[in-house]
């Protein structure tokens, strides 16, 4: 019983809720397809202008104008002050960012000549000293040839001279031979290779007979 | 039969003189010995001989009178003399004179054989000294050797100078 009770309770809640939102829905309906017509613009009509002369209206118009226009004419001076300051401060800080970039560039720059200055005084070196090297192992090698030519034409000379004088005294000696006074020189000789020439005498006595 | 030869002869050649000699003296008192007992008249002069072999004959006879066959066994005794004694040889830078040479063959005869014969020769581009020839041995104690094998020394002597 108790549980039929909340059952319909509850659907005529719901049914509640749905009448409601049934009426909202038609309402917006209704003024989606029949809008209102719009009111007109009221006026707006000063509440204090109709009541000032027009000769203190133009005054006051004339004293608006001309401290607007001081103002203006004061923003306007002192927006080209700023401007100018601002031009110059502009122009002072692209100097100096020029001034630094270009300093900064140059500093690069003779960086990169030192290290390429550095790196071809390397590579120089190094040429210089294979240079110096292989002038050394010339010279060395020049001397030493130089020296057996030295010698082998002092050979060459000393040979010649040697068979030239040779040769001088035999032909020069064979034409005066005095054997007189020779005797003494080959009985000299004969005592002096005496043991050799009686040891082969007595080795080969048959072969000189 | 022992020879011992005087000095002048000293070589083959002169013991080849000396046979002929011996044999024209043999021959001739051959026909000196032939007349004598048939006719006994005079006989021819013996044929002229060399110190040498007269020598060797008067050696021969010893005080005995000489016979055919002692002359005939002196000839070949010097001819085997020839074949068996040592024979050497010495070259000097001219011909010798007889007193070199009899130095020469004393001192040989002296020192290295009694009976050795000496043959002597000259040749004019050793200079001086000389070449001695013994079988196949030859010493050779020239100027003409000295000066080749010092010549080397020649450019260093130069260079002193």
């Amino acid at each position: 019983m108790t549980a039929i009770t909340l059952l319909q309770l509850f659907l005529l809640v719901d049914v509640f809720f749905a009448g409601v939102v049934a009426s909202i829905a038609v309402r917006h309906a209704y003024a989606h397809f029949r809008p209102l017509p719009a009111e007109p613009d009221k006026p707006h009509s000063p509440a204090t202008s109709d009541h000032l002369p027009a000769a203190v209206k133009e005054r006051l118009l004339q004293t608006s104008q001309a401290h607007f226009q001081a103002v203006l004419d004061h923003s306007a001076a002192q927006l080209q002050r700023d401007l100018e300051a601002t031009a110059a401060q502009i122009n002072k800080n692209v100097g100096h960012l020029a001034t630094e970039i270009v300093g900064d560039e140059l500093e690069n720059y003779r960086k990169q000549l030192d290290q390429l200055r550095k790196q071809a005084e390397g590579g120089m070196g190094g040429i210089r000293e294979e240079v110096a090297k292989h002038q050394a192992e010339v010279e060395s090698k020049l001397a030493e040839e130089l020296k057996a030519e030295k010698q082998w034409l002092v050979q060459q000379i000393d040979t010649k001279l040697a068979d030239a004088v040779g040769s001088f005294l035999l032909d020069t000696l064979q034409h005066n031979v005095d054997l007189g006074s020779q005797s003494a020189y080959l009985t000299a000789m004969l005592e002096e290779h005496k043991a050799d020439f009686i040891k082969e005498v007595a080795d080969e006595p048959e072969a000189a007979r | 039969m022992n020879l011992k030869l005087p000095d002048s002869v000293s070589s083959p050649q002169d013991i080849k003189a000396i046979v002929l000699e011996v044999r024209q003296y043999a021959r001739w008192f051959a026909h000196a010995s032939v007349k004598q007992q048939v006719s006994g008249g005079k006989v021819a002069e013996p044929p002229a001989m060399s110190p040498g072999a007269t020598a060797l004959i008067q050696g021969l006879a010893g005080g005995k009178p000489l016979t055919q066959t002692a002359l005939d066994g002196l000839i070949e005794a010097l001819e085997v003399f020839e074949t068996k004694a040592p024979h050497m040889t010495i070259t000097l830078a001219a011909p010798p004179p007889e007193s070199l040479k009899k130095t020469l063959i004393t001192w040989c005869r002296q020192h290295v054989a009694p009976d050795i014969l000496v043959t002597f020769q000259f040749n004019s581009t050793l200079l001086g000294g000389m070449v001695v020839r013994y079988g196949s041995h030859v010493f050779d104690w020239s100027f003409r050797r000295q000066i080749l094998a010092a010549r080397g020394k020649f450019p260093e002597v130069l260079r002193h100078v």
